[in-house]
Order: C-alpha cells, then structure tokens, then sequence
C-alpha cells in the first residue's frame, strides 16, 4: 500500500469521479493498491488518461459529461463491457495501460472492437482504491440494502432484438403515459453496463423511481453470475414496492440472443415476475426473428415497438408477420394507451399464474 | 391548502367550507369550481363532479357543498366550455377531454387540493357520458363511480365503439373500444351507483337515437340506466367477478339535477359514508373479495 494519504486525498479530489462511482462514500477510500492482476469487476481505479480515442468524453457522477484531456485523474470501475455497437471487453488491468470500455466509467481489456469505432480511450491505472482496512474499494459495497415492498409492482419487460433498437426510448415512454395515467412508476434496469443515459432517460419522463443494476452493486453485468443479477432484479423490484409504486418498467439492455439477457429471459426467478412483454425491433426482420425466438422460451409480447414504429411501411409488414400490434413512441407516451397496456399485462399475468 | 384557497372567489356564508373558482391554465385547461372544506384531512378523498352538456359546473358545487362539508371532501367540478370542449362527453372527440381532466388532476394535486391515489368520479347527464367511459380507460384512479341519468352508454359488450368495445372494421387505426376493454374487469368491479329519475322516461331533443342504438339500449334515459346497469352486472358475473353496481330511480324526478337532488335526496348516494363505500374487487388483474373500507 502507497502510504501518502494526504497526496491521495488531493488527488482523489482531482479525479474525474465517474457515473459507475455514484454509490461510493469517498471517505471511505484512504489508500490505493498496486495488485492491479489481481482486479475483478467493481473495483475502483485511480487511473490516468494517456491518450484519447473513442471516448473522448466521462460521464461523472453529477450527471453531466466532462471532456476528457491527457493526464487527467479519473476514478473509474474496473469492469466488463458488451456493446455489439462498440466494444467487448473484460475485467482486466494491466500496468502499462487499459481501456475506457464505456464512458460511464468503465476500465478493463478490449478483446473486440465494432469496425466503426476507433480505439478505446488509454488509462494507466495508478492503483486500486483501498478502504481503512486495506481492502479494494469494490461497488458491491455499495449495493443498496434489501427492501421489504409495500406493493407488489406489475412489471413489463421491454426487450431489444439488438442494441440501439428503440427500447429505452420506449421504456421512458411507456414510463411517461403510465404516470400521467396516475400510475406510481419505477423504471428498472436490470443488465447492461453503467451509463446514466438510460438513467436520465427515464427520470427524465417522469419515473417515480430509477434503479439500474448499479444501485445493486455492479458495474456491469456482462459475464456476471446469473444469480447475481436475479439477486439484483429483486432487490430493484423491492425498493421500487417500497416506494409504492404499482407498475415497474424493466428494460433488458442488448439485444435476446445476449447471453445474459438469454440466461434471465428463461430464469424462473425473473418470469415469475415479469406480468408481459414488449419487444422493441429496428425493422419487420427482426420482428419476425425476434417474436420467433421469443417463443422457443415461452415468451409472446404483448406488442411490437422501437425503431420500426416510425416506418409505416415496415410496421405493417410486421403486423401482418407477426400479429402483434406495433406501438409508436407517441402511443406509448397517452396515457390511456399506456395504461391499457398494463392493464392487459395484468389480465395476462393473473390468467398465467392461476393456470399455473 | 393555501394554494388552493388564494383562487377563493365566492366565500360563501358556511363557516364549514369555502366555494372556489379556479379559472383555466393553458389554452385547453379546464377551469373548475371546488368545495374544500375547511381544516380536510390530507389524504380526504376528493369527488370529481362532471356537468351535463347544458355545462353548470357551480351547480354541482354549490349542490353538493352541503354533504362535502359534512364529510370532510373536497369537490371539484370541472368545466367543459361548450367552444373548446363541444364533445368532451364522448371523451376521445375534439381533444382529448381525458387528457384535460387528468391534467387539472394533477395541477390540483401539486397544489395540495388532494393526495390520494384515487378519487370518487360523479356525473350527471352528458357527464354521466364523460363519467363512465373515463372510468373505463382510468379504473385505476377511480375508487367509486356514480352514473346519473346518461343520455346513452358505453357497454361493456361486443357492439362497435362507441356504442360497446369492439374494434370499428370502417375505423382500423381506432383502439378505444379495445382500450377501454383492456381495463374492463377492474372497472366492473368498482363500486358503480347508477341513478334516474323515475319521470325521465320519455326521450327528449337531446336522447341520441337511431337503429342501433335504440336497439340496444332502449328510447329513454330510463331504460337505458336500466340496461346498461344489467348489462354491467351480467359482464362482471360472466367474468367471474362480484359485480357491486346498484341502480336507483328517484320517485317524482325528471331530468334536472337540482329536481334530483331536492326531490331524490341525492347527495348522500352521491357521496355516502365512508363506511358505506365497498373497495373494488379486482386490483391490477388479481381477484380480491369486496370489503367494506374506509379510506384508501
């Protein structure tokens, strides 16, 4: 352990301290270590930026983003990334530098890269951050505490057939018709990786209650054990009925066929509590594919929604594949809409568990 | 409180209640009348009073200003104006009435008129329209709905919007039936008080008729409460649910409501005792037996 508390102190209080941070006491670091072999996900690191690539900016935890310059200190978690769109990568440091995976502040290994991106950000890690007891600073800490649910939310899956298909953008409305409707919403993200887009998103439209899987201790949930993120799910759903709210929206980050999101889709922990789902899709293809592999599991949404709303024409090529209504954004957003949605998410849930 | 009460207008000489006018904000907001009682709970449940197309919001007010002091409630009866709101009755016509409603409801609820989840919703005549078929996209928000001397109904049958709540073949892109049908077994099981007068038995200028319609529901505002009362009952029993809706003809009573509510001893079946009201039956989608409560 470097034993200059005073320097890092200053130099914490310099440091960029990242989106995937915000849970974090910042009292409680006093030190940092140099067993960077030794990281696993959630870590925090002390790291500093050599040069920039991809991301050229950090989401910090105030909630805006800060342009990033060659040597500036930031505090970021070490972590898994997976983003068919840009980078796949693992929680993995090494001393001679690591990759910025995603802007919301995470730091790892890049394995793949999307033809499209340029190379990921560079950031030597100085050390892991160290707590008065010598331990690795790790976000798992800061889970948020197990909550007792006065109410037992309705809850609606949005599902993606892909990354950018439309599902937050759905999410946040779906979330906005609800609660203009009077419903007490929570929107809940249950994978993928910290980034307070989907976050701001969401509180954005009015959400009574945001949590992602952050507020349950990770910084990503790519290559995590399922019965973390399960653990997760209902600790979310948990606080979300301690904050009285009647209906949740859960967005699944990626797309089905993620392994993760794959792994929860046939979790029975997680459909027991999911009343119905909706499947956002970018065209009439991956309606069709994406409805279909639904099926293999059990799963037929409810409707169709995402990018193809705004194609007349590919909406009505889906309608007519797949029998599925197809919600644009502004539907999703009237509440009358919205709430006959749950409404029938909740008929769908009770004729479910009474058959069972 | 103090939000809701600098809009006084009219003090009237109860010492138990004030009579508020709130005017319109925005271009399509809804200005209402209010009774708040004074020194109300918190958590008082307020009722929603919905006039008929001849408008005559204050009237609901000032009628049931009484029995809201009484109880505690506040009231508050929105304004349709006959320009911006020609058929706000019908509810997805000429802009949305619901939006408008549920917008005051909130704008009221940020200014400390009411905090309950749910409200009671009343409405007489052309606002019986509004009552019912607001309640059937919203039974969430609803904890008790009187339907008082509609003209016509929604049923919750398989007729074409808007007579019942299927899809218009000749209107594809129009959902409401489904909508409504969507939320149909929380609203069949929401306590529902039908009343009419029992001299409103003949059809007047402004009882919409035609084929179907008379068909279905009957010439007459009488039979009509009548039909759609049994056609609700039969809806919740054929849906395994407990249907708590209960029609009452006032002796001696035609159309007007304030001859329904000085002959037919109206308010208080507008807004009886808590103890009195039963909870709906049904909550987001699982079946509960009714139970008398008191507030929610």
């Amino acid at each position: 352990m470097i034993p200059y508390r005073s320097q890092i102190t200053t130099a914490l209080n310099d440091a960029k301290w990242a989106f995937s941070t915000r849970r974090v006491r910042r009292d409680d670091v006093v030190g940092l270590t140099d067993t960077l072999e030794d990281a696993v996900s959630g870590d925090l690191v002390l790291g500093r930026v050599e040069t920039i690539g991809s991301h050229k900016r950090l989401q910090l935890t105030s909630g805006r983003v800060s342009e990033l310059y060659p040597d500036d200190l930031v505090v970021v978690a070490c972590g898994d990334r997976y983003a068919a769109d840009q980078f796949e990568g693992i929680a993995r440091l090494k001393a001679k530098g690591a990759d910025l995976l995603a802007s919301g502040g995470v730091l790892g290994h890049l394995r793949k890269r999307n033809g499209r991106m340029q190379s990921p950000t560079q950031v030597v890690p100085l050390g892991l951050l160290t707590d008065a007891e010598g331990k690795t600073v790790n976000l798992s800490s800061y889970a948020m505490a197990p909550a007792g649910g006065a109410t037992h939310p309705t809850v609606i899956a949005m599902v993606g057939a892909s990354m950018n298909s439309g599902k937050t953008t759905a999410a946040a409305s779906l979330a906005n018709g609800l609660r203009r409707a009077g419903h007490h919403v929570a929107v809940l993200k249950i994978t993928g990786t910290a980034a307070f887009g989907d976050v701001n998103a969401y509180e954005d439209a009015g959400a009574h209650y945001v949590a992602d899987f952050v507020d349950a201790g990770m910084v990503s949930t790519y290559r995590q054990p399922i019965e973390q993120i399960e653990a997760g799910f209902n600790l979310m759903l948990g606080h979300a009925g301690q904050q009285r709210c009647d209906v949740a929206v859960v967005e699944f980050a990626d797309g089905i066929l993620q392994a993760e999101t794959a792994a929860l889709l046939r979790s029975r922990t997680v459909r027991k509590r999911i009343a119905a789902f909706v499947l956002a899709v970018p065209d009439a293809l991956a309606a069709t594919g994406g409805s279909t592999r639904l099926q293999t599991m059990g799963i037929r949404p409810l409707a169709l929604t995402g990018l193809i709303s705004v194609s007349p024409l590919s909406s009505a090529e889906a309608e007519a594949e797949t029998g599925l209504q197809i919600l644009t954004r502004d539907s999703l957003r009237d509440p009358a809409k919205a709430s006959a949605l749950l409404a029938t998410a909740a008929a769908a849930d009770a004729l479910s568990k009474a058959a069972a | 409180m103090t939000a809701a009460l600098q809009y006084v207008e009219e003090p009237m000489p109860s010492i138990g209640s004030s009579l508020t006018h709130r005017p319109a904000r925005g271009r399509r907001g809804l200005a209402c009348w209010m009774v708040l009682p004074n020194g109300m709970a918190p958590d008082a449940i307020p009722l929603v009073a919905v006039h008929g197309v001849q408008r005559g919001a204050e009237d609901k007010a000032v009628l049931l200003q009484d029995r809201a002091e009484q109880l505690g409630r506040p009231v508050i009866a929105p304004l349709f104006d006959k320009e911006t709101w020609p058929h706000y009755q019908q509810i997805v016509r000429s802009g949305r009435a619901d939006l408008a409603l549920l917008t005051l409801m909130e704008e009221l609820r940020i200014e400390g008129v009411w905090q309950s989840r749910q409200f009671d919703l009343f409405g007489h005549s052309g606002g019986a329209q509004f009552a019912h078929r607001f309640a059937m996209l919203y039974p969430h928000l609803v904890r008790r709905l009187t339907v008082g001397a509609a003209g016509w109904y929604t049923f919750p049958d398989q007729a074409e919007f808007p007579l019942g709540l299927a899809r218009r073949p000749d209107h594809p892109q129009d959902d409401w039936g489904p909508r409504m049908a969507a939320g149909l077994d929380r609203f069949l099981s929401l306590p529902i008080r039908v009343y009419v007068g029992a001299l409103d038995n003949q059809p007047d200028d402004n009882t919409r008729r035609g084929e179907l319609i008379d068909e279905q529901q009957g010439i007459d505002r009488m039979t009509r409460a009548a039909r759609w009362t049994r056609a609700v009952r039969q809806a919740a029993e054929a849906r395994d649910l407990e249907p708590n809706v209960v029609l009452r003809v006032l002796p001696n009573c035609a159309h007007d409501f304030r001859d329904c509510v000085a002959n037919g001893d109206l308010a208080g079946f507008i807004l009886p005792m808590e103890e009195e009201i039963e909870r709906p039956a049904v909550v987001s989608g699982v079946k509960m037996r009714a139970t008398p409560v008191g507030r929610a």
